[in-house]
């Protein structure tokens, strides 16, 4: 560890380059952004920008024999390229969470709910298939939940996508990684279960103090949760800067455009009755 | 023009020779009407059964109990010419723009599709028509020759709302026809489908879970939960007064549109 940087996550001159029959196309222009402690990342851009590529890059999921990527990632002041792929294999999940778009998709169907969960508590840490149960109920429960034990024994296709998704920041909130890098992890969901997963993510990052990488397409979600905005447009970043900066001031015409798409009907009707509460 | 009246729909459940699983409800007594040139919007959770309904009306799953009268018609008694006709009037636009459309098939193929199942066009008409409609909906004349693999979501849901235009019809279901797109193409389809709707003369039901999305393009809203129709009405602003649980939660989960008006979450008090 570095001292002196209170960064949790530096990147510098992330760059990614598809290797094709043509040669190297450029799909990430060298990015750089820092995230501190406890602060939220929201990552906007439109479809086909780079945002999950980004994500991609950080976590080093990239495949080698079609990607090919430069720069530097620095957790905690540590180098994650210069690691070995054993090594990057103990960060994931433990020092980076990660939440992906379609929660189906990250369990696998044929072990049960309880089985994945046990089987990643018990990579990370040293402790007894007891404990790890013990502490996945705990974990279910502070997620609200129903019926944890029942819920250890179900597979992954019997229960709803805005419970899995919830399933997986439990499971985050077991490792209590440092940062957590939360890749459109609301989109599959309905409006309410994407509240429910929202007010978890920011229990998260309050009780756990995690940094948190958000990244959506909805202007919702990221002014409902994010502190800091990136936003990303044909694989640059064309605009950084605080939540509120970007959303009074935006600067660049891509991020004009984007706040010019919220459906602005819904505020002046909302004005004139009660305000919402929770 | 539609009329629904009563509609209740189980599906059946595969029972065990020693135990019978009784079916489970999905949709209990659900009545409304839709008006020529109105834009209904369907809301609710994911599992209310707004996508069953959506079905229902199309002719695509009979419904246990009740009617559905499209013009008068009862769609689930009419013999097989009519039911044909009355089809033509009915379409569709889904959510997965990419399992919505044959792979092997160009845009051009795609969008033709109805036109060859309903009206007898030369092929010159034909591809006239196929043009057309590729132009009303943004597109250029040119990507009638692209296979769906070569768009992007937001240009292969506008070929399936062209494909559902084709024929002219009276009622366009949408079935979450947005909630898959970012959200510059999310106000890009909406604004094309608000303007296909004055030009055509259409109506559409616009089910959804996205009160926002719903109430950019609506005239009229419903909401259903579990299978019952809670709250119906003309005024977005007596929904925000309603105070039945389910209509209370869609409004609550809506997320604020600028970081000073963010929904307080309880562990931060």
């Amino acid at each position: 560890m570095t001292a002196g940087t209170d960064h949790v996550l530096e990147v510098e001159h992330l760059q990614v380059q598809l290797k094709s029959n043509a040669g190297l196309i450029p799909l990430l222009e060298p990015l750089r952004f820092k995230l501190q402690k406890g602060r939220i990342l929201g990552i906007v851009g439109e479809s086909g920008s780079g945002k999950s590529l980004t994500c991609h890059a950080i976590l080093r999921l990239l495949q080698p024999r079609q990607m090919e990527w430069s720069g530097t990632v620095r957790l905690n002041g540590r180098d994650l390229g210069t690691l070995s792929d054993k090594e990057m294999r103990t960060i994931r999940g433990k020092e980076i969470g990660s939440i992906m778009q379609n929660p189906m998709n990250a369990f696998t169907p044929v072990y049960t709910i309880g089985s994945q969960f046990v089987e990643t508590l018990r990579t990370h840490t040293r402790i007894s298939k007891q404990q790890a149960i013990q502490q996945a109920i705990e974990a279910l429960a502070s997620m609200n939940l129903p019926d944890p034990h029942k819920l250890l024994k179900k597979y992954p296709f019997q229960i709803s996508g805005g419970m899995l998704q919830r399933v997986m920041i439990a499971i985050s909130m077991c490792l209590k990684p440092p940062l957590l890098i939360a890749d459109e992890p609301t989109t599959a969901l309905d409006v309410v279960n994407q509240l429910q997963v929202l007010r978890e993510l920011d229990r998260l990052r309050y009780e756990c103090g995690t940094s948190i990488v958000l990244v959506s397409h909805d202007l919702g979600v990221i002014s409902q949760l994010a502190d800091e905005v990136v936003v990303m447009y044909k694989g640059q970043i064309v605009e950084q800067g605080e939540v509120a900066q970007i959303f009074d001031q935006p600067q660049h015409e891509y991020t004009q455009m984007l706040l010019r798409s919220r459906p602005t009907a819904i505020i002046d009707r909302l004005s004139s009755s009660t305000p919402i509460e929770l | 023009m539609l009329e629904v009246a009563n509609i209740s729909h189980q599906y059946a459940n595969r029972s065990h020779w020693l135990r019978r699983i009784p079916p489970t409800p999905v949709l209990n007594n659900i009545s409304f009407t839709l008006e020529k040139g109105c834009c209904l919007g369907l809301l609710g959770m994911s599992g209310a059964g707004k996508s069953t309904l959506g079905n229902i009306i199309l002719g695509l799953e009979k419904p246990t109990q009740g009617q559905i009268l499209f013009e008068g018609q009862d769609l689930y008694r009419v013999n097989t010419p009519t039911r044909h006709r009355i089809r033509r009037d009915l379409q569709v636009v889904f959510q997965d723009c990419y399992s919505a459309v044959n792979p092997l098939m160009t845009a051009a193929q795609i969008i033709g599709e109805p036109l060859d199942n309903y009206e007898k066009l030369t092929s010159v008409q034909h591809k006239q028509r196929v043009k057309q409609l590729l132009e009303q909906v943004g597109l250029r004349a040119e990507d009638g020759n692209k296979r769906p693999h070569q768009f992007s979501g937001g240009q292969l849901q506008r070929i399936n709302i062209a494909r559902a235009i084709a024929l002219n019809p009276k009622l366009i279901v949408l079935d979450e026809s947005v909630s898959s797109l970012d959200m510059v193409n999310q106000m890009q389809i909406l604004s094309l489908l608000a303007e296909l709707k004055k030009t055509h003369q259409l109506s559409y039901l616009f089910v959804t879970h996205d009160i926002r999305a719903a109430m950019t393009i609506c005239d009229r809203v419903m909401v259903i939960d579990q299978g019952e129709l809670v709250y119906q009405d003309d005024m977005h602003q007596s929904m925000m007064q309603s105070n039945h649980p389910a209509v209370q939660k869609l409004i609550a989960a809506i997320l604020p549109e600028h970081p000073s008006e963010r929904i307080v979450f309880d562990h931060q008090v």
